[in-house]
C-alpha cells in the first residue's frame, strides 16, 4: 500500500520536473547569449560588475578580470578578450614607449563618468576625520613625497577647522598598470609639472614626465604600493592603517565606508566627487567628435581641470571600453550579439545605477554616439533605442544635461577660507568631525602678544568655531568678548564670554578643549591619541576566549584522557 | 614475465684466452610484449618529463635572450626594474625572493616537524586519521584565498607582533625597522605591513602541509623492531624518537623542507596580493615593501612591451634555475644522508 502510494508520488514529481524542463527549454533557446570575456579597468568595474550581473537574468554571461586598464588594453591587442575596458585611449607615450593601436579593428565607446577620489583613513583623539579638504598643489606634495606629516602647516591651511596630529602621511599608489594612476598624473602633469617632474627625476624616469600608468616610487619614501583598486582602498580601509591616502574611484570609497578628501576647485570652493560635481565638471570636456579618428569619442579634460563653475570635481573623468569592430582574433558574430545587447543595456537602462555607485551617467550626447557605436560591432542586433525610456538622470527634453543643472550649489562652509564643513564625506557622510581648531592657531598668537587676553576659544562643539577663531578679542583687558564671537550660537560659548581671557592668557599654542555648555575652555596637554590597540575590541575578546580556552585543554585534558584510557583499559 | 635464457652460443668470443676460461656467462632476457609495452610507457613518460623540463628552459632562455643580452652582467647587479629604459637588474627581486622563502621555511619547518611527530607518534588512531585529513585540506585551500586572508585579516594582527619583534631586537640588522619610533603613539603602524614577514608567513602556511605529509609519511616507516628494542631498553618516548624515529626520517625532514622550499620560491599569488613592490634590495624583513620574482611577474606581464616581457622571462629564467639548483642540492643531501643511516 505504502510502497504503491510512493511510486505514484516519485512519478508525479517525475513528470513535474520534465514538464518544468520542457517550458524551460524555449525560454532558453530564445536568448541564446554566447558568453563574451572583458578585462581591464579596476576604476569602473564596480559600475561593469554590476551590470553584467543584471543582465544575467537575461541569459548573458558576461565574464570581466578587473586587472587595471593596461592590462585590459593590452589584452584587447593580443586577442584575449572581446572587449577592454580603460581610461586612457591606444597611442599614449608611456615611459617612453608608445602604446601601440590593435591591429584590430576597435571603437572607444563610453561607459560611465566619475571622479578618481582620494580616499584616506585619518583620526584625531580617537575619532575618524572625514571632513578633509586638500588644494590641488598640497595633494600633489603628498604623492609627490614632499609633504610628508599631517600637521603640516599647508594642510593646516586648508583645514582650518582641523588639528591634525604629527602623524606620518603614508601615500598608497598602484602597483599594477592603472588608468587611475593614469588619469591622476595626467592632472598632476597639467596643473603641477613642476612637481610632478621634480618627484620623476628622484624615481630615475626622465622628464618631462607626463601621463603614466604605472606610479613612480622611490624607495624610503614610506610610499605602499598595492596592485588594484581592490588592493588600494582595501589597505587604506584596514582600521590600524591609520594615516594612509589613496586616489581610487569614488564608489570604492562608498563601499568601504571611508571619507574622501574634498578637492580645491579653481572656483575656490573644495568639492566632493559626488555624481553632479562630476557632472558639471564634465561639462568642460573637450570630447574628440572626429568620426574618422581612431580616438573618436576619447577625452580632453584640461578644462575640466580649470573649470570655474564653483561645483567641479577637477578629477573627473570618463570610462571607457574598447570594442571590436570587425571579426578578427576568436571575436565572432555571436559574441557580437551578445556584446552589442550588453552595451545596449549599459549605456541605456544601465546608467540609472551609476549615481548610487558612486559614479556618475553619462549624458546624453556621449549615449548618442556610444549607441551609435554599437552598431559597428560586428553581429549585434540594432535596436533604436528611445532615449526617453532609459530614465538616464541626466537626460532632459531640451537637451541641458539635467543632473549638471540641478546640481546643489556648494555649502558657503566649502569655500576657501576660515570656515570649514563638519559633515562627513565619501562612504563616511553620516559622521561628522567637529571642526573650530581655529582657536589652536590664533591662541598661541594671542598670548605672545603681551598680556593675552583675545579670546579665542569657542564651543567646540558647533560647526562655526571657525569663525570665532578668527574673532578679534580686542586688545589685552583680559576681560574680553572672546569667544563670545562664536555668533551662529550653536556651542554655548555666548554665555561665558568673561570667564575667558584669563584663560586665554595660558593657551600657549598648545591644544585647547572647549566645553561646549560652559564655554570654559582648558589647556590640554596632550591630544588624546588612540593606540591601534584599541581598534578591534571584538577581535581582541575572541582571541582572549580562545587563549582561555586552549589553556584550560591543556591543562585539563591529559589527566582526563588518562582517566579514559584507563577506564577503557580496566 | 621475463625468461632468463642460457645460451652458451651467446658467450662473446674470448680471444687469446683458453676456451676453458672462468668467463661469467651473460644472461639475456625476452620480455613478454605487456612487459615491454609497459617498460616503453614508463620510460617515455620519464624521458617527457626530461624533454618538457628542457623545452621550459630553452623557450625562456630564447625569450629572455634579447634582454639579457641588452643588459649583460649587470642583469645580476641592478636593483632597479624599468625595461623600457633599458635599467633592470634582479638583484633586488631575487634577495626577495630568498628572504620570503626564508622566513616560510623557518616558521614551516618546527610547525610541520611538530605536526608529523605528532600524528605519527602521539595523536590516538582515530584522531590521526582526522588530522591526516585536516593537514591534506589545508593543502588544497588556493592561493588566493591564502592572500585575501593574509592580507585582510593576518596583516592587521601581525603589526603588533613586528613592532614588539622590531622593538626587542633592533640590535639585529634583519629585524630592525626604520622610519618609525615605537614610543610615539602617533607613529604609523603601516611600516609593519606588506612586508617580508607577513608574506612569509602566509606562504610558510601554504607549504606546511606538504612538508607535514612527506615528513609523517616517512616517520610511520621508522621500523619497528628498533622503535620497540628502543622502548625495550628503557627509553621514554621522546628517546626513543630522538634516537629512532628522527634519525630514520632524516633524509624525509630535508627532502620535504627543499621540497617547500622549492614551493615557497615559487608561490605568486598571495605574494602579489601582501607584498608593497620596492625594487631595492630590503634587508629588514619587518619592513614594509619587499618583491619576489615571480610576483614581479604577475604584476607586470600583463601590461609589458616586448622588450619588457623578454625582460620578464629572464627574471623567470632566474627563479628556473634557482628550483633546479635548490632541488638537485636537496635530493643529493637526502640520497647522501640515507634514511636509517644514523641508527
Amino acid at each position: 500500500m505504502t510502497r504503491t502510494r510512493r511510486l505514484v508520488a516519485s512519478a508525479i514529481a517525475l513528470a513535474g520536473l520534465l514538464a518544468a524542463t520542457l517550458a524551460a527549454a524555449p525560454a532558453q533557446a530564445a536568448s541564446s547569449y554566447v558568453p563574451i570575456n572583458g578585462a581591464g579597468s579596476s576604476w569602473s568595474s564596480n559600475a561593469i560588475d554590476q551590470w553584467r550581473r543584471n543582465v544575467q537574468q537575461y541569459g548573458m554571461r558576461v565574464n570581466y578580470a578587473s586587472t587595471g586598464s593596461s592590462d585590459g588594453r593590452n589584452q584587447f591587442k593580443a586577442g584575449t578578450v572581446d572587449f577592454a575596458s580603460t581610461e586612457i585611449p591606444y597611442g599614449i607615450t608611456d615611459g617612453g614607449v608608445l602604446d601601440t593601436l590593435p591591429t584590430r579593428g576597435f571603437a572607444y565607446m563610453p561607459i560611465v563618468a566619475g571622479g578618481t577620489a582620494f580616499m584616506y583613513n585619518l583620526q584625531v583623539g580617537g575619532r575618524r576625520v572625514t571632513n578633509l579638504r586638500l588644494s590641488g598643489d598640497v595633494l600633489t606634495k603628498i604623492f609627490t613625497g614632499v609633504i610628508t606629516m599631517w600637521n603640516d602647516p599647508t594642510i593646516a591651511q586648508d583645514n582650518p577647522g582641523l588639528a591634525l596630529p604629527p602623524r606620518k602621511i603614508v601615500p598608497v599608489v598602484r602597483s599594477d598598470g592603472s588608468g587611475s594612476t593614469a588619469q591622476f598624473t595626467t592632472w598632476m602633469a597639467h596643473e603641477h609639472q613642476g612637481d610632478w617632474d621634480a618627484y620623476c627625476r628622484k624615481a630615475g624616469r626622465s622628464t618631462p614626465c607626463g601621463t603614466t600608468s604605472q606610479f613612480p616610487t622611490v624607495a624610503g619614501k614610506g610610499f605602499v604600493s598595492q596592485p588594484n583598486s581592490q588592493g588600494v582602498a582595501g589597505y587604506v580601509a584596514q582600521t590600524a592603517n591609520v594615516g594612509t591616502i589613496t586616489y581610487v574611484e569614488y564608489s570604492y570609497a562608498l563601499k568601504t565606508g571611508y571619507p574622501v578628501a574634498k578637492i580645491l576647485n579653481a572656483a575656490g570652493y573644495y568639492a566632493e566627487p559626488t555624481a553632479s560635481n562630476v557632472a558639471v565638471a564634465l561639462l568642460s570636456a573637450r570630447i574628440n567628435t572626429d568620426k574618422s579618428s581612431a580616438a573618436y569619442l576619447t577625452q580632453d579634460l584640461t578644462r575640466v581641470y580649470t573649470s570655474t563653475d564653483p561645483r567641479v570635481y577637477p578629477l573627473s573623468s570618463y570610462s571607457y571600453v574598447v570594442v571590436p569592430t570587425d571579426n578578427a582574433d576568436g571575436f565572432t558574430d555571436a559574441k557580437g550579439r551578445t556584446l552589442g545587447a550588453f552595451a545596449y543595456y549599459f549605456l541605456c537602462e544601465g546608467q540609472q545605477q551609476a549615481p548610487v555607485l558612486g559614479y556618475s551617467p553619462l549624458p546624453i550626447n556621449l549615449v548618442q554616439a556610444g549607441l551609435d557605436q554599437v552598431r559597428r560591432i560586428p553581429g549585434v542586433q540594432a535596436q533604436s533605442v528611445d532615449i526617453k525610456g532609459c530614465h538616464n538622470p541626466t537626460f532632459s527634453s531640451d537637451g541641458t544635461n539635467t543632473l549638471a543643472k540641478n546640481a546643489p550649489q556648494p555649502s558657503p562652509c566649502d569655500k576657501l577660507g576660515a570656515t570649514q564643513c563638519s559633515t562627513g564625506t565619501g562612504g563616511a557622510k553620516g559622521t561628522t568631525t567637529p571642526v573650530g581648531g581655529g582657536s589652536k592657531g590664533s591662541g598661541g598668537k594671542g598670548s605672545g602678544a603681551a598680556g593675552g587676553g583675545t579670546g579665542t576659544g569657542t564651543g567646540s562643539g558647533g560647526t562655526g568655531g571657525g569663525i570665532g577663531g578668527a574673532g578679534t578679542g580686542a586688545a589685552g583687558s583680559g576681560g574680553g568678548t572672546g569667544g563670545a564671537l562664536g555668533a551662529d550660537g550653536s556651542g554655548g560659548g555666548t554665555g561665558a564670554g568673561t570667564g575667558t581671557g584669563v584663560v586665554a592668557a595660558n593657551y600657549g599654542g598648545g591644544p585647547v578643549a572647549c566645553e561646549a555648555d560652559t564655554g570654559v575652555c582648558q589647556n590640554v596637554v596632550a591630544e588624546p591619541v588612540q593606540t591601534g590597540a584599541h581598534a578591534t575590541p571584538a577581535g581582541q575578546s575572541l582571541a582572549m576566549a580562545l587563549g582561555v580556552g586552549l589553556l584550560l585543554l591543556l591543562v585539563a585534558g591529559p589527566p582526563l584522557v588518562a582517566r579514559v584510557r584507563k577506564g577503557a583499559g580496566a | 614475465m621475463a625468461t632468463v635464457l642460457e645460451s652458451p652460443a651467446d658467450l662473446p668470443p674470448s680471444p687469446g684466452g683458453p676456451p676453458d676460461a672462468d668467463v661469467p656467462r651473460r644472461l639475456g632476457t625476452r620480455r613478454a610484449p605487456a612487459d615491454r609495452a609497459f617498460r616503453g610507457v614508463l620510460r617515455g613518460g620519464g624521458i617527457s618529463v626530461l624533454a618538457i623540463m628542457s623545452f621550459v628552459g630553452i623557450f625562456l632562455l630564447a625569450r629572455a635572450w634579447q634582454a639579457l643580452r641588452v643588459a649583460g652582467p649587470s642583469f645580476l647587479t641592478t636593483q632597479d626594474w624599468e625595461p623600457d629604459s633599458h635599467h633592470f637588474g634582479i638583484a633586488a627581486v631575487i634577495v626577495g625572493t630568498l628572504l620570503i622563502a626564508t622566513v616560510a621555511v623557518s616558521f614551516a619547518l618546527p610547525l610541520s616537524l611538530g605536526t608529523a611527530l605528532y600524528i605519527s607518534e602521539y595523536a590516538p588512531a582515530r584522531l590521526r586519521r582526522a588530522l591526516v585529513t585536516l593537514v591534506d585540506l589545508m593543502a588544497a585551500v588556493p592561493s588566493v584565498v591564502f592572500g585575501l586572508w593574509g592580507f585582510f585579516f593576518l596583516q592587521g594582527h601581525l603589526t603588533d607582533v613586528a613592532r614588539w619583534l622590531s622593538t626587542v631586537f633592533a640590535w639585529f640588522p634583519p629585524l630592525a625597522v626604520q622610519g618609525t619610533d615605537p614610543r610615539d603613539p602617533l607613529s604609523t603602524v603601516t611600516v609593519y605591513t606588506s612586508s617580508t614577514f607577513v608574506a612569509g608567513l602566509v606562504v610558510s602556511l601554504m607549504i606546511t602541509p606538504i612538508m607535514t605529509s612527506i615528513m609523517r609519511e616517512v616517520f610511520m616507516q621508522a621500523p619497528v623492531g628498533e622503535r620497540e628494542g628502543a622502548l625495550a631498553l628503557g627509553s621514554t618516548r621522546w628517546g626513543m624518537i630522538r634516537s629512532v624515529v628522527l634519525p630514520y626520517g632524516a633524509g624525509g625532514i630535508i627532502g620535504g623542507t627543499m621540497l617547500g622550499l622549492g614551493r615557497a620560491l615559487g608561490e605568486t599569488i598571495a605574494v602579489y596580493m601582501i607584498i608593497s613592490p620596492v625594487f631595492q634590495v630590503q634587508w629588514h624583513v619587518l619592513q614594509n615593501g619587499t618583491n619576489s620574482v615571480s610576483s614581479l611577474i604577475a604584476l607586470r606581464y600583463g601590461e609589458a612591451s616586448t622588450f619588457g616581457m623578454s625582460a620578464l622571462m629572464a627574471a623567470g629564467l632566474t627563479l628556473f634555475l634557482l628550483t633546479l639548483v635548490v632541488n638537485f642540492a636537496a635530493s643529493s643531501i637526502a640520497a647522501r644522508s640515507r634514511s636509517g643511516q644514523g641508527t
